[in-house]
């Protein structure tokens, strides 16, 4: 972006700030606020964006100062300047060995006060740092082209730092090789705006770290699952015509791509991402192969596997269908460009990807690709169940047949455990990623989700459920508030995991029961995903149908409408006395 | 020399936005409120990406008015 383009974006809006975020340096904010707040409007759509800074030159009061404000963000921007001044090119004290000895002790006495500072400041709100982007000046007596003591040591007290700050969930800092991507290395510092305004980035260097900036507060939902192509993608060669010997993923049979893209689905796998094969072979050569002992991606961890003659896309289908997953959550990954395309008509939403199996540089940047498309910050107790779950209660319900019955539901040992959410990352995480099972398609920043739990008489819980088939972990999120003449849900979600068990008629019984309310209401909004909320609702003949509104659902309504439950509950919840 | 004004004016209307149009001419940082040394750096950022040239932030330094700034420019 050019700085005249980012003006023009700022000078567009005439709307009332929608976020304030703070932007925290000891450098003069100039350029770099200006990307940033641009940036930011962009990711709003063109709302006005709050951008508030600090005194130059103090860091650390920036800092502190931050901490008794509220705002959506902060965004730290660290430089070696900030670290101690005599590293930057402003100050004049002086090179000598017994100056840089002093220096070291200076930034690792500096860094660990920076540490607390910003754990501090990551209790109030969620914290991006940007660590030392730019170079060291030529402070040493070696030459440039070794490693100096001195730098060293900086080094090791900054890593030290960062990694502390990192500990903290709320702290996220920004990856210079994504940066040095956009924004390489040599040119990052202008000499002559940095010695006449203390603003050392060129215009390029700050509208990457811009960019990163909104990337990492706000970050695309990462996708689902992936199905993929065996021929010429999970390996090299057709299978149908090489035999199972014949096909290969090794570095040897030049074909080492291959093995890195099974390295990474079944990196992806262990993190719980939904793996999936599409693949025009024989079923049983296919079960074959994947029982070579060298396969990097073991087919426990692939579920379903569509092997067979029929389209792709009715492959695909029937595997979103299992999944019970939307299209826009899914990556399909086909050496093809016929049948990604195919597939790519069938299910716009579907991201399609082409395996470019003759070219080496090409599959790593997929491999990159998909590894963005499937970012997490952790990995949940949950996503290690999800395949799992996914895999025994799709098989059994082909034993059941398609439709789920009161029998067969009072046979599975159902377990429904209710809980307080408090600061539960799941359930942040649930809420703001569910579509189906969602009552209004509200999505939260992290701020904004603890004003939540502060509104009087809130309550915030989150439903777990395990049945003999294993455990889906926490599926489930309401919340809400009550008042002295009912109860009223603004956030109600469940995992598309966890339909057909009745978990959400057990939900809203055990809320029933808690607060006594005569009456429950929901804060209701039509999305274009959530018809699985709307058949709730259209069973106690409420009109989910509404565009916008409150549903009302009364409590001997629901009594009198409510399918037989036969979970078993475990009630942890505990809600405050004021409800 | 219409060519250097233009381009100016544009600037002008990137780093001042409330500024009247028909006010560029006259303006300088004595008679612009919002004109501080941080928009003289904003407005000669702009100009050095409008016109393609670096601009020596030092030389500048005392270019604070329209018409000085378009004075430079055409020198330059």
């Amino acid at each position: 972006m050019r700085l005249a383009e980012a003006f023009q974006i700022i000078g567009q809006s005439s709307d009332p700030a929608k976020v304030k975020i703070h932007l925290l340096l000891g450098i003069t904010p100039l350029h770099l606020e200006t990307f940033t707040q641009a940036r930011l409007m962009q990711h709003f759509q063109g709302a006005g964006v709050d951008i508030a800074t600090g005194l130059y030159g103090d860091l650390e009061g920036n800092v502190r100062r931050a901490c008794d404000e509220t705002a959506h963000s902060a965004i730290v921007v660290i430089e070696w300047s900030d670290i101690d001044q005599r590293l930057g090119i402003r100050s004049s004290a002086g090179w000598r060995a017994e100056t840089l000895n002093d220096i070291v002790n200076q930034a690792e006495a500096k860094c660990r006060r920076l540490a607390s500072q910003l754990h501090e400041l990551a209790t109030r709100m969620p914290v991006i740092v940007a660590g030392p982007t730019l170079t060291l000046p030529p402070m040493t007596y070696q030459p440039p082209s070794e490693e100096s003591d001195f730098e060293l040591r900086l080094k090791l007290a900054l890593a030290q730092f960062l990694l502390r700050a990192a500990n903290h969930h709320a702290i996220r800092l920004i990856s210079d090789t994504q940066l040095a991507l956009t924004s390489p290395i040599e040119g990052r510092h202008d000499v002559n705006l940095d010695l006449h305004a203390g603003f050392p980035y060129t215009l390029k260097h700050a509208d990457a770290l811009a960019g990163l900036f909104v990337q990492s507060l706000f970050p695309p939902a990462p996708k689902k699952g992936i199905i993929t192509d065996l021929d010429q993608t999970l390996w090299r060669g057709i299978l149908g015509d090489v035999g199972v010997e014949g096909i290969n993923w090794a570095l040897e049979g030049k074909s080492q791509g291959h093995a890195l893209y099974q390295q990474l689905l079944a990196s992806l796998a262990d993190s719980g991402v939904l793996v999936a094969v599409a693949s025009k072979n024989d079923p049983g050569i296919v079960e074959e192969a994947f029982r070579r002992p060298d396969i990097l991606l073991q087919s426990s961890s692939v579920f379903p596997m569509e092997v067979g003659w029929g389209v792709k896309s009715e492959a695909v289908g029937r595997i979103l269908q299992t999944w019970n997953i939307g299209p826009d959550s899914v990556v399909f990954v086909d050496d093809s460009p016929m049948e990604l395309a195919e597939v790519g008509e069938k299910y716009p939403a579907v991201e399609c990807l082409r395996f470019p199996s003759d070219n080496p540089g090409a599959i790593v940047d997929l491999l990159w690709r998909l590894r963005t498309c499937f970012g997490k910050r952790e990995i949940l107790e949950e996503d290690r169940l999800r395949l799992a779950s996914i895999r025994n209660f799709a098989e059994h319900r082909s034993e059941e047949g398609s439709e789920v019955s009161a029998d067969f539901l009072s046979r599975i040992e159902g377990k429904v455990t209710l809980e307080s959410a408090g600061s539960d990352q799941r359930a942040f995480e649930l809420v703001n990623k569910t579509n189906q099972f969602n009552l209004n398609g509200v999505r939260y920043s992290e701020a904004e989700w603890k004003t939540l739990a502060q509104r009087p008489g809130a309550f915030l819980a989150t439903v777990s459920y395990e049945d003999r088939f294993g455990p889906l972990g926490r599926i489930a999120v309401l919340g809400g508030y009550c008042t002295d003449d009912a109860c009223h849900v603004d956030v109600w979600v469940m995992s598309c995991r966890a339909f057909s068990r009745h978990i959400e008629f057990q939900a809203i019984r055990q809320l029933f029961s808690k607060t006594s309310a005569a009456e429950i209401r929901f804060r209701f909004k039509s999305t274009e995903r959530n018809g699985p909320l709307k058949s709730f609702f259209a069973h106690f003949e409420l009109n989910g149908s509404t565009a916008e509104g409150e549903l009302v659902l009364r409590a001997e309504d629901f009594g009198r409408l409510c399918p037989r439950l036969f979970h078993q509950v475990n009630d942890k919840w505990m809600m405050s006395e004021k409800n | 020399m219409d060519d250097v004004r233009e381009k100016l004016s544009r600037c002008f209307a990137l780093a001042f936005p409330k500024m009247d149009p028909s006010q560029y001419a006259a303006a300088s940082a004595q008679n612009t409120k919002e004109w501080d040394s941080i928009a003289q750096l904003r407005l000669l950022t702009l100009v050095s990406e409008e016109f393609g040239r670096d601009i020596d932030f030092e030389e500048f330094e005392g270019a604070t008015s329209f018409q000085a700034l378009e004075q430079a420019l055409q020198v330059q």
